[in-house]
C-alpha cells in the first residue's frame, strides 16, 4: 500500500504522457456521458412519476429492468452494432471515446430514471395539492416539482458520475483499451494487472479514487452554499 | 480540467504527509514487541539466502529452449474482400480494412529498421533476447509511402505478449514518427484478435498461432501483398518456458522434454493453470499433454480433471499471479514472464 502511494504521487508528479491521455480520456468519457444521461434520464423520470398515461407501468418496470443490464453485456451489443460488420459501422463508432459515451449513456439513463421517478413519486402528491391551491399551470407545475428535487438530482448526477468513472466492462469492449486513445483509468488498471504490475495498478486505484473525492466534496460544498 | 489536477495534487500531498507521519510514530509506538524479532533472528540464522534471492516470486522457468517449445509470431494482413458475414451470417460486403496502411505497416516490420529493434529488444533491460528473427523470414524493402488521411489509423490487432513485454511500443512509436501513421494496438489472446478480424475490426493482425492462422487463411480472410508470396509472413520467434514452483514437486525441471515434463505434472495430478482462452499459449499448451488425456482447447475435454488441471480463461499475467499463489505449474511464453518477473509479479 505504501508504495502503491508514493508510486501514485510519483506518477502524478512526473507528468508522464501516458498518464495525463489516461487521466484526461477518463474525465472526457465520464463527464459527457454523465451529463448526456442526466439529460435524458432525469426529464424522463419525473414524467414518469407526475404524468398519468397508458403503458406508465410497463415502462417503468422496463425501466428497472434495465438498471440491472450487465455492463459487459451492454458492451457486447454495442461492440457487434459498431463493429466492421455490424449494422451501424458506418457510425465509425468501435474504439472509439464517442463510442464508449454511448455504451455508458444506455447502461446510466436508466438508473438515473430510476432513481428520479422513486424519489419524485413519494413527493409528487403533496406537490400535486400544493400546485392545485396556488392554481399553478402545467408548465409551472413541472417546474416546481423540479425545484423540490433539485438535490435529488445532484445526489443521482454524483451517483451516475461514479458509475461512468468505475464502469470496466462495457468500456474495455467497445473501447478496446488502445493506448493514447481510449484508454481509462479502470483499463489500464486491468492492464497493468495483467502485466504483473500490481502496484502500478494500485496507484491509478487510488488516483481514481482521489478524482471522485475530489468531484464529491466539491458537489458537497455547491450543495451547501445556498442553504 | 488543470484546475481539478492541481486539488487532486495538494490532496495526495496531504495525504503523503499523514502517511510519512505515522510512519515515524510507528517505531515509537511498538517499543514493547522489539524482542520478538531479536529471537527469531538468533534462532534461525538467515536460511533464506541459499534460495535464489532475485525475485519474491514461488514460481520460476523449470524447462526452455526445447525445440518443441519454439513460439513463432506471423503478421496477417486482412483482405479487405473477405467473406464478412455478420452476426446473423449475412454477407456483408463494404467493410472497411485500410490495407494500405496495413501493407505499409508489414513493409517496415520485415525491413531493416524492425529488424534492428527487435534483435537488440530487451537485451538491456533483461540480458538476454525476448524475441529472435527467423533466418527464413521474408525481407522487405519496399518503399513505405508517408500516411494520408484515409490511410493514416491503422488498427492492429495482436496477442498480448508483444504488447505487454513492452515490444510494440518501442517499435510502433518509431514507425509512426517516421512515416505519419498512428497504429491502434487492440490486444487480446490469439482467438480473440483473429475473431475481431473476422469481424471487420482489424486492419492486420500479429499472432502466434499456426492452426489457427491457418484457418483464417482458408477461410480467406487474409490477404497476399504485393511483393510478398504467401498470406502468413512468419518472421520471428521466441520460446514458450515450463514455468513451475521453485521446489518443483513434479521433477519437471530433470525431465529430458517437455513432454516427458507434461506427462509427469499430469501422473502427479500437480496444479496445472491453463490459459483457457483460445490464445497462442492455450494452443500450445492442449498439444505437449499425452494424447491418452483428450485435452483440447474446449473446456469439455478437461472436466474430469478439474483437481489439478485449472481452465482459467484469462490472460497471461492474471494466470501467471494465479500460479504464483497457488504454487502452480503454467506454460508461458518467456517475453511475458521476464515481464511479469521484472515488474515485481508478486502482490506485496
Amino acid at each position: 500500500m505504501r508504495t502503491a502511494l508514493q508510486l501514485a504521487i510519483d506518477l502524478l508528479l512526473s507528468g508522464s504522457a501516458e498518464l495525463k491521455d489516461i487521466v484526461s480520456v477518463t474525465l472526457r468519457m465520464t463527464l459527457t456521458s454523465s451529463v448526456a444521461a442526466l439529460l435524458l434520464g432525469a426529464p424522463l423520470g419525473v414524467l414518469y412519476a407526475s404524468a398519468r398515461f397508458p403503458g406508465r407501468k410497463a415502462l417503468i418496470v422496463i425501466n428497472r429492468t434495465l438498471m440491472g443490464l450487465p455492463p459487459v453485456v451492454c458492451g457486447l451489443i454495442c461492440y457487434m452494432l459498431f463493429s466492421g460488420v455490424g449494422p451501424l459501422r458506418h457510425l465509425k463508432l468501435l474504439f472509439t471515446v464517442e463510442g464508449m459515451i454511448v455504451a455508458q449513456v444506455i447502461l446510466l439513463t436508466p438508473i438515473v430514471t430510476g432513481s428520479m421517478e422513486t424519489y419524485l413519486s413519494g413527493v409528487v402528491g403533496p406537490i400535486r395539492e400544493t400546485a392545485r391551491g396556488l392554481r399553478l399551470s402545467r408548465g409551472r407545475t413541472f417546474l416546481l416539482t423540479l425545484n423540490e428535487s433539485k438535490y435529488q438530482v445532484v445526489s443521482t448526477y454524483l451517483f451516475a458520475f461514479g458509475r461512468a468513472m468505475a464502469e470496466v466492462g462495457a468500456v474495455a469492449m467497445v473501447g478496446g483499451a488502445i493506448a493514447y486513445k481510449t484508454n481509462v483509468m479502470t483499463t489500464a488498471i486491468m492492464m497493468y494487472t495483467n502485466r504483473g504490475d500490481f502496484t502500478l495498478g494500485l496507484a491509478l486505484g487510488i488516483l481514481l479514487l482521489a478524482i471522485s473525492l475530489v468531484v464529491n466534496v466539491l458537489a458537497h460544498l455547491l450543495q451547501r452554499s445556498p442553504a | 480540467m488543470k484546475k481539478t489536477l492541481l486539488i487532486l495534487l495538494a490532496l495526495l500531498m496531504l495525504m503523503n504527509v499523514f502517511g510519512c507521519a505515522s510512519r515515524e510514530a510507528e517505531p515509537a509506538a511498538e517499543p514493547t514487541p522489539t524482542q520478538a524479532p531479536a529471537v527469531e533472528a538468533t534462532a534461525e540464522p538467515a536460511p533464506a539466502e541459499a534460495t535464489e534471492p532475485e525475485d519474491a516470486l514461488n514460481i520460476a522457468i523449470l524447462l526452455e529452449q526445447d525445440d518443441a517449445m519454439i513460439n513463432n509470431y506471423s503478421l496477417l494482413a486482412v483482405n479487405e474482400a473477405a467473406p464478412f458475414v455478420d452476426a446473423d451470417g449475412n454477407a456483408v460486403s463494404d467493410v472497411a480494412i485500410n490495407t494500405v496502411g496495413a501493407k505499409a505497416l508489414v513493409d517496415w516490420m520485415l525491413g531493416d529498421e524492425a529488424a534492428n529493434l527487435i534483435a537488440n529488444f530487451g537485451v538491456e533491460a533483461y540480458g538476454e533476447n525476448l524475441f529472435y528473427l527467423r533466418e527464413d523470414r521474408p525481407v522487405s524493402s519496399a518503399e513505405i509511402p508517408q500516411a494520408t488521411g484515409e490511410t493514416g489509423t491503422i488498427r492492429l490487432s495482436t496477442t498480448t505478449s508483444v504488447n505487454d513485454s513492452g515490444l510494440l511500443g518501442s517499435l510502433l512509436p518509431v514507425f509512426e514518427q517516421e512515416y505519419g501513421y498512428t497504429v491502434e494496438v487492440a490486444s487480446a489472446g490469439t482467438g480473440k484478435a483473429i475473431a475481431a478480424a473476422k469481424m471487420g475490426n482489424a486492419d492486420l493482425i500479429l499472432v502466434h498461432s499456426k492452426t489457427q492462422e491457418e484457418d483464417f487463411v482458408a477461410g480467406g480472410f487474409a490477404k497476399v501483398l504485393e511483393g510478398y508470396d504467401a498470406e502468413r509472413l512468419t518472421f520471428m520467434y521466441n520460446y514458450f518456458v515450463l514455468v513451475g514452483p521453485k521446489d518443483d514437486p513434479a521433477g519437471c525441471a530433470g525431465a529430458g522434454s517437455v513432454k516427458d515434463a507434461f506427462r509427469l505434472i499430469a501422473d502427479g495430478k500437480y496444479r496445472f493453470i491453463s490459459r483457457g482462452d483460445l490464445s497462442g499459449t492455450h494452443t500450445k499448451e492442449v498439444s505437449l499433454w499425452p494424447a491418452g488425456l483428450g485435452i483440447t482447447t474446449e473446456a469439455d475435454s478437461v472436466k474430469n480433471y478439474t483437481d489439478w488441471y485449472t481452465y482459467s480463461n484469462a490472460g497471461m499475467g492474471v494466470c501467471l499471479t494465479m500460479a504464483n499463489e497457488m504454487n502452480a505449474y503454467i506454460l508461458s511464453d518467456k517475453a511475458t514472464f521476464l515481464t511479469f518477473r521484472a515488474n515485481g509479479g508478486a502482490i506485496w
